[in-house]
């Protein structure tokens, strides 16, 4: 027994894993195998019983995965070892999602220890293994605090590799992949900060864990902020859109963004993580930062480079959510047309992948927060999103118009499509005394109440307070809406009255007040769009926005239909309408008649039924308009001709 | 000339604090006196730059043992004066929780005046001046008073300009009494605070005329379709290319 456990050792090679950090005593030669039945080494014996236990653990393991998973795994990492960017996509799209769906939908995948023979131990492939590996766990099962912590350390090494090695990686990986490294690990990064804020139910283990000194190091805000920072600055992305966005021939650019930037791995990680930014500043509740770090960017759908839907969708949502914190509804609501009417247009092509979820639940939010965004500032906006969300949330829209009783609606929704905010900084896990105080249950609060006591303790909570605020001040100006839409001018004091219909001692005052709230939400900073549709009939800035421009600029604009002014105490009022629109529709049917019309001339004729109908169709065919008539009863277009 | 660009970057900002807002220095912690210092210029000298208060704000967030209550209650009293601009709310999201700090010689008085603070924004953002000014001058708000809105230089004068923007905005005529409760001033104070803002004050009728802007002028607007010729070309050219 005791050679075989010799002969083991000696071809085990990571014995480092041992678990049993207590053993300091350096692993003995064979020669000196005697020595282990002596007392001071008895602790050696567990270690090298363990490690024995744990290698035939890990035998078993291996013999459980099945063989199509360890081909697999053997396919992939020659993929990724010949840069076969084909191949590794079909790979990480296909067989990875076919293979959880089948063996591994419930459980963990083989631990990368358990495969490392299969891959001769090669350990980029390792760390790439490892970082799909939590991914899986984070998402499908619940990964416990020791996960949260490798996974840490897992990034941590493949960003190391990626950014400290002397000169950029011969590595190539799909777009999606490095798409979904840089979000999964925001993710993480997300999960663990609302995993640590709840102090109260943690057990004793983990809270050691957590006040330890690694725990305190691990998923930090700067950490994650450096890593994002690091990876744009080694790309230099910034410098590169900015190039692509002045026209700079290929030569300039490949100056400009030296050798790293060159590469597409880097730079599609660059440009990734900028989104990744936007996205972090969102979850720490720093706005306008957010905006600012996608100067370059811009919002528009045009990419520098395919990138994957999901890139798009996130950006589209967390920038929106900017807009509606900065109280620039119409922005925000643009925004969020925009990429919903893509994503509709676009569904139909997207894998069943990881992504595809998370696009519909991003999209989910989006309808809803634009529902919060319609009832903070309607605007005219007739289309297919707006049916939709209109379909969705009609009566969350007609409860919250109608005034107070309407907060605890826009709450409900505003918690269901907001970011799940993040506290930058940790409960005091190192110094338990002042953790018991933390647990201590502050006052109550209701969030509803409009002189909130200071509790701030959760940030979304607190976020919530400051939508809400704007949405109680804005509940008056639906009934003055609705009752200056009667009148072209009217005095103050009747107004009064006509509000004071509860008898509830509504002052002029207050209804001053409230007429100066309307007036203010009547305009808000807006971009100017020079492609913009929807022109609002007040001063068309034809100023435009250079791409350049910041997207934190805007012009006051006007976004209301019903305009007043007050002299002394007479309230003139004055409503915008807009006039038919009947242009569109008929440009729009015109063309596609004329589509449908080239499309029937240019397919072949019918076969030959009679003599004489093979004549008609001769004849008429120069003529254009007569050809559909006669060719076939197929033709559906009578209306146009009329026009 | 953008609304926003004045509020984007402030003319009374030095290059430091420029790159210090716009690149990765901002997280460096050993730069937040530089900030705070730039914070006290503005108090003394009736500016104001938003972003850099925001930069403060956030190295606090990620340094807890920085934070200082003062800076933060000052920088919230400036973001009073930015009404219309939601300054106010992005500051106060970011004011994480912090563990209690036994660091500060002096109780904190965040969390007593913080309340306070955002009764005074919510009168503020729902128009209700007079309002605002009751409770500006009440007892309650005395330590607001006493500690800090004194040194701030100019800011009543900052609360009358927002209550200025919403009359100017609202009304065409309004009266002086009225007027007053707004901006807290009353007889010859008020007339000329009204000729400052370039009003006119018609002493005998005691109404105050505010000229046209583009804001407190309305007309009944029919938006009629506007229809560009290049919207139009595929049609033309298709029944060009037909006959």
């Amino acid at each position: 027994m005791a050679h075989q456990r010799v002969a083991l050792w000696a071809a085990e090679p990571d014995l480092d894993d041992i678990n049993d950090t207590d053993v300091d005593i350096p692993i003995p030669m064979p020669s000196s195998t005697n020595e282990m039945y002596d007392d001071p080494n008895l602790q050696l014996d567990e270690g090298s019983l363990q490690a024995m236990q744990q290698h035939i653990a890990q035998q078993a393991a291996f013999a459980q995965i099945p063989d199509v998973v360890k081909r697999f795994i053997v396919h992939f990492h020659q993929a990724v070892l010949d840069n076969n960017l084909q191949e590794v996509t079909l790979a990480y799209e296909s067989g990875w999602t076919r293979l959880t769906e089948k063996y591994y939908a419930k459980t963990e995948w083989p631990e990368a220890e358990t495969i490392a023979p299969l891959v001769n131990d090669d350990q980029i492939f390792l760390i790439l293994y490892r970082e799909l590996y939590y991914r899986h766990v984070y998402s499908r099962l619940q990964p416990n605090v020791d996960d949260r912590f490798h996974s840490y350390e897992n990034s941590c090494e493949l960003f190391n590799y990626l950014l400290n090695s002397d000169g950029p990686v011969l590595l190539s990986l799909p777009a999606n992949w490095l798409w979904d490294i840089i979000d999964e690990f925001i993710y993480q990064f997300q999960s663990f900060a609302l995993f640590r804020s709840r102090p109260a139910s943690k057990t004793d283990d983990e809270l050691t864990m957590l006040g330890s000194e690694g725990g305190a190091q691990a998923w930090s805000s700067y950490s994650v902020l450096n890593v994002l920072y690091s990876l744009i600055q080694k790309s230099r992305a910034n410098e590169w859109l900015k190039a692509r966005a002045e026209g700079k021939s290929d030569e300039e650019i490949e100056e400009i963004v030296g050798e790293y930037g060159t590469k597409p791995l880097y730079r599609m990680l660059g440009y990734f993580s900028i989104i990744g930014l936007l996205r972090v500043h969102v979850l720490l509740g720093d706005f306008t930062l957010a905006l600012k770090v996608m100067e370059n960017v811009g919002l528009g759908q045009k990419a520098p480079f395919t990138a994957p839907t999901a890139v798009h969708v996130s950006t589209a949502y967390h920038a929106g959510v900017c807009y509606f914190m900065l109280r620039r509804i119409p922005d925000a609501a643009r925004v969020f047309t925009g990429v919903l009417t893509w994503v509709m247009r676009a569904r139909q092509y997207h894998t069943r992948s990881y992504q595809y979820d998370q696009i519909n639940k991003t999209a989910d939010r989006m309808y809803a927060l634009l529902a919060l965004c319609h009832v903070l500032a309607p605007t005219r906006l007739d289309d297919n999103v707006m049916n939709i969300v209109r379909e969705r949330y009609g009566d969350q829209i007609g409860r919250m118009g109608r005034g107070e009783e309407g907060l605890s609606t826009f709450e409900e929704l505003f918690l269901y499509a907001c970011p799940k905010f993040i506290c930058a900084n940790s409960p005091p896990y190192d110094d338990p005394t002042a953790l018991a105080s933390m647990l201590i249950p502050p006052t109550p609060t209701s969030p509803s109440s409009q002189n909130p006591s200071v509790v701030l303790g959760d940030p979304t909570q607190r976020h919530l307070r400051a939508a809400s605020s704007h949405f109680m001040s804005l509940t008056p100006v639906s009934s003055l809406k609705s009752l200056l839409k009667l009148y072209t001018s009217l005095d103050a004091k009747k107004l009064t009255g006509f509000l004071d219909t509860s008898g509830a001692g509504v002052d002029e005052e207050e209804v001053l007040s409230w007429m100066m709230v309307m007036k203010n939400a009547g305009r808000c900073v807006g971009r100017v769009n020079t492609g913009s549709t929807a022109a609002n009939g007040e001063k068309d800035s034809d100023e435009g926005s250079r791409p350049s421009e910041s997207l934190l600029s805007g012009e006051w604009m006007s976004i209301s239909d019903l305009n007043f002014v007050i002299d002394q105490n007479m309230v003139h009022i004055a409503e915008s309408t807009v006039g038919r629109r009947y242009a569109g529709w008929f440009i729009r049917n015109s063309e596609h008649a004329a589509r449908v019309l080239d499309s029937v001339k240019a397919s072949p004729l019918p076969p030959r039924i009679a003599p004489t109908q093979v004549q008609k169709k001769s004849a008429d065919g120069p003529k254009g308009e007569g050809a559909p008539r006669t060719t076939g009863q197929k033709v559906a277009w009578g209306g146009v001709k009329v026009a | 000339m953008a609304a926003t660009t004045a509020w984007l970057s402030p003319p009374s900002r030095t290059e430091l604090i420029e790159n210090l807002v716009s690149g990765v220095d901002r997280y460096n912690p050993s730069n937040v006196g530089i900030l705070e210092d730039y914070l006290y210029h503005q108090i003394r000298s009736e500016e104001y730059d938003c972003l850099a208060n925001l930069a403060i704000l956030k190295l606090y967030q990620f340094n807890p043992d920085l934070f200082n209550p003062d800076v933060v209650i000052n920088i919230l009293l400036k973001a009073l004066t930015a009404e219309p601009f939601p300054d106010f709310n992005l500051c106060i999201s970011l004011l994480d929780d912090r563990p209690p700090n036994s660091a500060l010689d002096e109780p904190d008085p965040l969390p007593t005046l913080l309340p306070l603070l955002m009764n005074l924004y919510n009168l503020l953002h729902q128009c209700r001046f007079s309002a605002f000014w009751v409770l500006y001058r009440s007892d309650e708000l005395e330590v607001i008073r006493e500690n800090y809105t004194v040194e701030c230089a100019g800011f009543e004068d900052a609360i009358r300009e927002v209550a200025a923007r919403s009359v100017r905005a609202t009304f065409t005529r309004i009266n002086s009494e009225r007027l007053g409760t707004y901006v807290d001033l009353t007889g010859p104070e008020l007339e000329a605070w009204v000729a400052k803002q370039r009003w006119t004050f018609d002493s005998s009728t005691g109404v105050v005329s505010i000229p046209p802007n583009p804001d407190n002028q309305i007309e009944s607007v029919v938006i009629q379709e506007h229809i560009k010729l290049p919207q139009l070309s595929k049609v033309i050219s298709h029944t060009v290319q037909v006959k």
